[in-house]
């Protein structure tokens, strides 16, 4: 991600403002130079209006994702931290400013079109897990492809990537019967199955204790390694550290790319 | 920026953890087996259990929408009472009103396709003449058989007592009196009895009877009229129409092959006979049958409405469930939506969830409504084959549908609303 303030060109430059990107172990392959970033924006603006007054969350930003990157969003409450994150997740359209998802313009995509391109490109999770009671672990998994009718190869793909997060003996299981990191692996579990190129994570270790949180971080990092974008928002300095880039948000722009602020 | 020898380190403790987690499907496979083998007739649990694991592969619509509606027993189940108790009470009512529909034109029989003509009371005469016997059969030509009555009322005595009964002269005694055995096609000679004068004075055929002053030979005992007739048949004695004095009748009865015919043989004898002057009367059973038709589709109706009313009610406590149901699965359905479940999708989902409440009462509904009105009709004079009959399979299918349908478009807001939210604030909420 870069800076408002980066007088780079957009495209590729700002790997020389993060030289660790190019190092991470196992980068399924180095960023190169013009890699097409997995999803970008140009000084995106987003305001809302509440109680008949403008709330600019986002007040102009820039920002790329690369595939394989590891990026951890910061700042104090209501900096626009989960704006940003509604935005790249395509749950949210900028007020101003363009955002490009492998290249393309999302103000050109219908609902319709937003939906399926959320379901294809962008995995889901989110701080309380928000697995669906009913279902049993691997049937959360396959929720994305539930009303697909390829039911056995989703069940394939389901069962392989809970067996990849070590839940393997817990197939049949329902979310009251997982502890909290069980449920958040599943949640990743359920983010990957329609191979993303980008995992958006919301708080993701808020509601487990540090030893689980290393788990999912862990998990996050082999996700990286297999080239997919890994965005997180967090409290969490901790978290901030394991990243490969910090984006520090406060009133809705991008303070400073190198040292986490957590707030 | 991260510590690299620390993450070394959680990788190998993720990888020592996978390891654990697959020793635990080794033993959670062992401790499976087990108990397969503990319990053997669990198998056929497990294939049931497997059956249904397909379906809802298959229809996963259908298997989320059940499992949905699962978790609240209780509310799912009253609001499918709701639609139980109205469509119960359509079936029953509809198939009641229909049952006695049946019953009462059954009662009335062929009494809707006669037309009777007698003379109109202002004319003055208290017969008709061979002129207008010719005018009502061409009336009546290739619509049905023309039988004209003489008639008048007789002392008959025989056995051993007397009473007044109301004699017949005619020819063709069966289409208007019924057919037993020794009832002739042409009547040329002897007395046709009807039942309870027969029983009155001891008669069966062979006996002899008088009647004013003649005697006759009784030929057959008409059979006992199970249909309204204003004839009178079974206090009736039926002779050759040469017994009488007259050559006139004092009514023809006109037996039309159906209503319609009946119908145009009403109109168009009014209009041969009656065109100057009202010489005649006519009268026509159809239109009575007509009144007492719309009567009963009348209540029929309302008692539909009634019960209609029941089901929309029905309606508004399912629109209520999914509200309740859709808000409090607000977050849940962010999360589908935000995983890239498309809203037509969401919506197909929570439809059919509303649906099955309905198809689900509605199915008990239309059993209990039916097994309900045959044991009405099994314990009163209603008779069994008046509920069995096609317009009343048609009640239930239609109740079915209705009740369908209303909890149908009960689901139509909440899921819309559900659906449409954008997921930013449903997750939010």
């Amino acid at each position: 991600m870069t800076g408002p303030d980066d007088s780079a060109t957009v495209d590729g430059a700002d790997d020389a403002a993060d030289p660790d990107t190019g190092s991470t172990p196992g980068s399924a392959g180095e960023p190169a130079a013009d890699a097409q970033p997995i999803i970008s924006g140009r000084s995106v603006v987003k305001a809302y209006v509440t109680g008949g007054e403008t709330v600019r969350a986002l007040r102009g930003i820039d920002f790329r994702v690369d595939p394989g990157e590891f990026v951890a969003i910061v700042g104090p409450s209501g900096s626009g931290k989960s704006t940003l994150l509604n935005m790249l997740g395509l749950l949210d359209v900028p007020t101003g400013g363009v955002v490009e998802l492998e290249g393309v313009d999302v103000e050109t995509f219908s609902d319709a079109e937003r939906t399926r391109r959320r379901k294809e490109t962008i995995g889901f999770v989110f701080q309380s897990f928000h697995l669906i009671p009913t279902l049993t672990a691997v049937e959360n998994v396959e929720v994305p492809r539930l009303l697909d009718r390829t039911p056995a190869r989703t069940r394939e793909a389901a069962t392989d990537l809970l067996e990849r997060v070590g839940l393997g003996d817990r197939l049949g299981h329902y979310p009251d019967e997982l502890s909290g990191g069980q449920k958040q692996r599943v949640a990743i579990a359920r983010a990957l199955v329609n191979d993303p190129g980008l995992l958006l994570a919301d708080e993701p270790t808020g509601n487990l204790d540090r030893e689980t949180g290393d788990q999912i971080l862990a998990e996050f990092d082999a996700i990286t390694d297999e080239g997919v974008a890994v965005v997180t928002v967090t409290h969490d300095d901790y978290v901030a550290q394991f990243a490969d880039r910090v984006v520090n948000l406060i009133d809705g722009t991008v303070r400073d790319d190198e040292e986490a602020v957590t707030g | 920026m991260p510590d690299w020898s620390r993450l070394r380190a959680w990788l190998r403790g993720a990888r020592r953890r996978a390891d654990r987690g697959r020793r635990g499907v080794s033993d959670a496979v062992a401790g499976a087996v087990a108990a397969a083998v503990a319990a053997a007739p669990s198998t056929v649990v497990d294939r049931t259990r497997r059956t249904a694991a397909a379906l809802g592969r298959r229809f996963p619509a259908v298997s989320l929408a059940l499992r949905n509606l699962s978790r609240q027993r209780l509310r799912a189940g009253l609001a499918a009472l709701g639609i139980v108790i109205g469509v119960f009470a359509v079936v029953a009512l509809g198939m009641l009103g229909t049952a006695l529909q049946t019953a009462a034109t059954e009662e009335l029989g062929g009494l809707g396709n006669q037309v009777i003509v007698s003379p109109a009371a202002e004319s003055g005469r208290e017969s008709l003449n061979s002129r207008d016997l010719a005018a009502i059969e061409r009336a009546a030509a290739g619509r049905g058989t023309v039988i004209p009555l003489k008639s008048t009322g007789a002392t008959v005595s025989g056995g051993g007592g007397r009473t007044v009964a109301q004699v017949y002269g005619t020819t063709n005694p069966r289409p208007l009196f019924g057919d037993a055995p020794g009832v002739p096609d042409y009547h040329r000679q002897g007395a046709l009895v009807g039942a309870d004068v027969a029983d009155a004075l001891d008669l069966r055929a062979g006996s002899q009877v008088t009647i004013e002053s003649n005697t006759y030979r009784v030929v057959a005992v008409l059979p006992p009229q199970s249909s309204i007739t204003p004839l009178r048949a079974d206090s009736a004695v039926v002779l050759p129409p040469d017994e009488f004095a007259t050559e006139e009748f004092s009514q023809v009865v006109v037996q039309a092959d159906s209503g319609s015919d009946a119908d145009a043989v009403a109109r168009e004898v009014r209009e041969r006979l009656n065109a100057r002057e009202r010489r005649v009367s006519v009268f026509s059973l159809t239109s009575v049958l007509d009144r007492i038709t719309e009567f009963f589709a009348l209540l029929n109706g309302f008692l539909l409405a009634v019960a209609g009313v029941s089901l929309v009610v029905a309606g508004v406590s399912i629109f209520n469930v999914m509200l309740m149901t859709v808000s409090e699965r607000r977050g849940e359905i962010g999360v589908l939506r935000a995983v890239g479940i498309h809203r037509d999708q969401v919506l197909r989902t929570l439809l059919v969830e509303a649906t099955l409440l309905g198809v689900a009462g509605g199915v008990v509904g239309v059993l209990l409504g039916t097994a309900g009105v045959v044991l009405v009709a099994l314990n009163t004079e209603l008779p069994i084959d008046a509920v069995l009959v096609a317009a009343n399979a048609l009640v239930a299918l239609g109740a079915f549908a209705f009740g369908a349908t209303v909890a149908l478009v009960g689901g139509l807001y909440p899921a819309y609303r559900a659906a449409w939210e954008p997921p930013v604030d449903s997750l939010r909420g």
